[in-house]
């Protein structure tokens, strides 16, 4: 449905699923869920991830072809 | 006693967070099981043990009523309000990380159990007749609360489950 490099973000701030959960209080396996793509979060977790890495949401979230 | 700290928590300054997510802490958890247990056990000895709480009715039957054999004592009644209740508490108590993919799954899992109360009551009133459905329709006011308390912690087992090995 949507893509998204959330790994390769974690692996270039070299953070855990954990690190990050804790860091946007949601639990881990929510951070699971969103990079295995079963998960499309709201806006705002979108919007807080974007902060902790420092980047803007569209570059670690992008639009598959089909949508 | 928990009925009066539930009103306590509804009461309190509490409320906005309450009313934005409609949860209740999550020590309720623990307190709706303990509650669904003791009331269970009381249900459970009102209705084999023929156990009543003496005096404890608001309506007698009219004198010289030699066929009003209904039943006025309120044991009962306040079995199955506590086992409900109990179930509430257990069903609206949040996770320790109830995050927002959490509330997600919770929404889903009603959505579950409304529609399997309801196939299950469907087939029940095909195979059930007489005084027998009066014990269905008892038991079904439990169904959807009990349906949804399994589909949330299957749900929730999974989740766990599935996110053990691929961490970092």
């Amino acid at each position: 449905m949507m893509k998204n490099n959330l790994k390769v973000q974690r692996a270039i701030k070299n953070i855990t699923q954990s690190d990050l959960a804790d860091l946007i209080k949601v639990s881990r396996q929510t951070i699971n869920t969103i990079e295995s793509g079963k998960y499309v979060p709201s806006t705002v977790l979108a919007l807080k991830m974007a902060k902790v890495f420092g980047v803007s949401v569209e570059e670690i979230f992008s639009l598959e072809e089909q949508d | 006693m928990t009925l009066l700290s539930i009103l306590f928590y509804i009461c309190s300054n509490k409320i906005y967070n309450m009313k934005k997510t409609l949860l209740l802490p999550n020590n309720y958890k623990v307190i709706g099981w303990v509650t669904f247990l003791l009331f269970t056990a009381l249900g459970l000895s009102c209705m084999y043990l023929d156990f009543q709480i003496p005096g404890f009715q608001f309506f007698y039957p009219k004198e010289n009523s030699f066929l009003d054999f209904r039943d006025y004592n309120l044991t009962n009644e306040f079995a199955l309000t506590g086992i409900v209740v109990g179930l509430l508490m257990v069903a609206f108590a949040k996770e320790k990380t109830e995050d927002e993919y959490i509330l997600q799954l919770r929404l889903r899992s009603w959505q579950w159990s409304i529609l399997i109360s309801y196939i299950i009551l469907i087939i029940l009133n095909f195979s059930v007749y007489g005084t027998d459905f009066w014990m269905v329709l008892v038991y079904n006011l439990w169904t959807p609360l009990i349906v949804f308390i399994i589909k949330f912690n299957v749900c929730l087992y999974k989740l766990r489950r599935e996110g053990v090995d691929d961490e970092k």
